[in-house]
Formats: structure tokens, C-alpha cells, sequence
């Protein structure tokens, strides 16, 4: 899918394209999950460069890695458009705006935080991140559920207690969820060798 | 001059913070003041506190700006540069190896029953964070419920998420559109 579309452009168009998107949307929004569903939005409904349920795998896989959501993610994106060349131009595009910005706000910063306004405009913007949030929840929903629906919403909603009760790391989530999946894995094999 | 002996020390400093930092931006919060403040001593505790208001009000990854924000306070431009290389690093290498491995396995039921259970945990993740999110924009003030501000939350929140679900209209607009909202309504109620 991927590779098939990826003739239709050329390389540094790709890599613009990729250096523009992260840079965009690393200088406007405030989180990782606003630049998951932006690079959704244009990679998989604009510019279709994957399908819908390729990115749905890659932010399964960004959620189990370390570190800044918007970096791994856009680490990922940028490799499967434009090989490794892409995930630079979009590493680079995303860390370049929080850079500078940051740079500039560390000697204006007493001005920008005592601003009333600036709060009630990130009040707002709470808001639209709210319904984002939704959004990227049923994608995801619909996608998991798509084979059978009980062991996907265990696993869910074991997962959110975890996250809401329990203050242990997101790493051990992981690694629990991953080691859940590869049971499962070798108890199907099992039960279709038993068949055979 | 530049300190390559300091800038190394930066550097390996948010290489580690970097390596744990699981769980998205409310969890790399505590691991920067564990890992700046108590750990490397690089900064005052107060420094500290106001990073997080500026993490709050900057756009982009709040590692990224703290690592920028602790670089550049210790050793200007070069600090900064330093750190945030370093936050980068390891998420970025476990990041592709993750990437190969699914590409190369993912026709096997092993990767396919993992990624299932992932994508469940990413789903309860991202819930998590939605449910944190919307309790404080419809209830700022714990001790004082005020329905008309519950309301005009959730109307606002409705229509965004229309926008964006059925209408497919891009996100980022539509989030700075709420933000812009906000600052007008208020305006004209007088704050």
C-alpha cells in the first residue's frame, strides 16, 4: 500500500510534505495525541499515503514506546512515507517549533503566564482536544472489534483501571499487554493444532 | 567556550529521563523534577514550577520544551540543543526497532494478537487522558458545580466533535477554533 503510493510523489516532495506536516502541527497543538490525529487526517484521508487500520497499528506500537508521543510517532509516520530519510525530516519538523519557541518564551515568560487571556484560550482549546480524544477513541474502538468484541474490552477496560487506579508505570502496561498477546498467540496455535 | 564535559552531562541526564518516560506528558512531569532537580541539581525547585506553567501555555511535546527550557538555563543554546537530542534518543531507537519488527512479523498471529492488545491499551490510555481532560474543563472548581458552564462546555465540545466525526473537518482548526471561541464568550460576558 505504502510502497505503491509512494512512487506517486517524488522523495523530496515526500519529505517536505513530512517536514511541513510534524512542523505545523508541533507549533500549534500541545500534545501527542493532537499530532496522531492531524497526521491521520492528512496522511490517511488527504494524502491516503496509508490506509485507516495502518494507522491505527502505529499508534498501538507509539503508545508502547518511551518518550514523546509526537516524536515516536512522527519517527514512524516519516520511515513508512519515505524510508529513513523521512522519519529524520519529520523528527526534525517536530522538535524545530517547541525549540525556538521555547527559546523565545524562557526570556519572556513572567509576560505570557501572568495573561489572562492566553489561559482562557488554552481553556478552549481543552475543549476541541476533548472531542479529538473521542474521535481517535472510536477509530480505535471500531478497529479492535472488529473480530471478536470480549477479549478486546477486557483488555480495555482492565487497562483504564490500571491507568486510573493504579499510579505503577506505564512501562509494566505495556510489557503486561504485549506478554497478554503473545499468550493468546500460542494458546490459538495450540487449539488449531489440537484440531488438526 | 563550550563545556563538552557539562553538555555530555545534559546529554546523558535526558537520555535517561527520555529511556522511562512512558505514558505521555502528565507522566514526564515528575520524571524531569526526579531527574533535574533532585538528580543533576541543574536547577532550583522554583525554576522548576515555572516550567510547568510554561509547559502549560507552549505548544509542542512537554519533554522536548523541558529539555529545551533545563538545556538552555545550564548552557545556552548548545544546552538546549544537547537535551533535547538526548530526550529523543532512545524513544526513537526502541521507536523503529518496534516499527521493523511489526513490518517484518505482521502476518504472524503472534504480532497480530500483540498489536491487538496494545491498540486496547492505547485505546484505555488515550481514554484516560480524555476523561482527566473533560472532568477539568466541565468542572474547574471541585468545591462549586456550575451547571451553565457544564453546559456551555459540553454544547462546545458537541459541536467539535461533530465537526470532526461526521463532518471530517481537520482537527487543528477546529481545536484553535474552540480557543478563539472561548476568549470571545468571555469577553463578551466580561470576565
Amino acid at each position: 500500500m505504502a510502497d505503491k503510493a509512494r512512487g506517486e510523489e517524488g522523495l523530496l516532495g515526500r519529505l517536505l510534505a513530512l517536514f511541513l506536516a510534524t512542523f505545523t502541527i508541533s507549533a500549534t497543538a500541545n500534545s501527542g495525541y493532537a499530532i496522531i490525529a492531524v497526521m491521520r487526517d492528512d496522511f490517511v484521508n488527504k494524502r491516503k499515503w496509508f490506509t485507516e487500520e495502518e494507522m491505527n497499528d502505529y499508534i498501538a506500537i507509539v503508545q508502547s514506546c518511551p518518550g514523546p508521543m509526537a516524536v515516536t510517532s512522527s519517527m514512524i509516520v516519516g520511515y513508512q512515507s519515505a524510508g529513513f530519510l523521512g522519519s529524520m525530516a519529520a523528527v526534525l519538523g517536530v522538535i524545530t517549533p517547541p525549540f525556538a519557541v521555547m527559546a523565545i518564551v524562557t526570556l519572556f515568560y513572567q509576560a505570557i503566564v501572568s495573561n489572562p487571556y492566553v489561559d482562557i484560550f488554552m481553556r478552549g482549546m481543552q475543549m476541541g482536544v476533548v472531542a479529538m480524544l473521542l474521535d481517535i477513541c472510536i477509530g480505535l474502538f471500531r478497529d479492535a472489534t472488529k473480530k471478536s468484541i470480549v477479549y478486546p474490552l477486557v483488555i480495555m477496560v482492565l487497562s483504564f483501571l490500571y491507568v486510573r487506579l493504579t499510579s505503577f508505570s506505564i512501562m509494566w502496561l505495556a510489557f503486561g499487554c504485549g506478554a497478554i498477546g503473545a499468550v493468546k498467540a500460542l494458546l490459538i496455535k495450540k487449539e488449531v493444532e489440537a484440531n488438526d | 567556550m563550550i563545556d563538552v564535559a557539562l553538555l555530555l552531562h545534559i546529554f546523558l541526564t535526558f537520555v535517561k529521563i527520555g529511556a522511562i518516560a512512558f505514558g505521555g506528558a502528565y507522566a514526564a512531569i515528575p520524571l524531569v523534577e526526579q531527574g533535574v532537580v533532585e538528580g543533576a541539581g541543574f536547577m532550583e525547585y522554583s525554576e522548576f514550577a515555572d516550567l510547568i506553567a510554561l509547559d502549560e501555555i507552549t505548544p509542542g511535546p512537554i519533554l522536548i520544551n523541558s529539555a529545551t527550557f533545563v538545556g538552555m538555563k545550564v548552557a545556552g543554546v548548545p544546552g538546549g540543543i544537547a537535551a533535547t537530542l538526548g530526550c529523543i534518543l532512545v524513544p526513537c531507537i526502541v521507536a523503529i526497532t518496534l516499527l521493523f519488527l511489526f513490518r517484518k512479523y505482521k502476518e504472524t498471529t503472534l504480532v497480530q494478537s500483540t498489536v491487538l492488545t496494545l491498540k486496547c491499551m492505547a485505546l484505555a490510555l488515550i481514554a484516560s487522558t480524555m476523561v482527566k481532560l473533560a472532568t477539568n474543563a466541565l468542572v474547574p472548581d471541585v468545591t462549586h458545580v456550575d451547571l451553565v458552564h457544564v453546559g456551555y462546555v459540553m454544547a462546545i465540545m458537541c459541536v467539535a466533535f461533530y465537526l470532526m466525526h461526521w463532518k471530517k473537518l481537520s482537527p487543528l482548526p477546529v481545536m484553535l477554533g474552540c480557543g478563539v471561541l472561548n476568549v470571545v464568550v468571555n469577553m463578551l460576558l466580561g470576565v
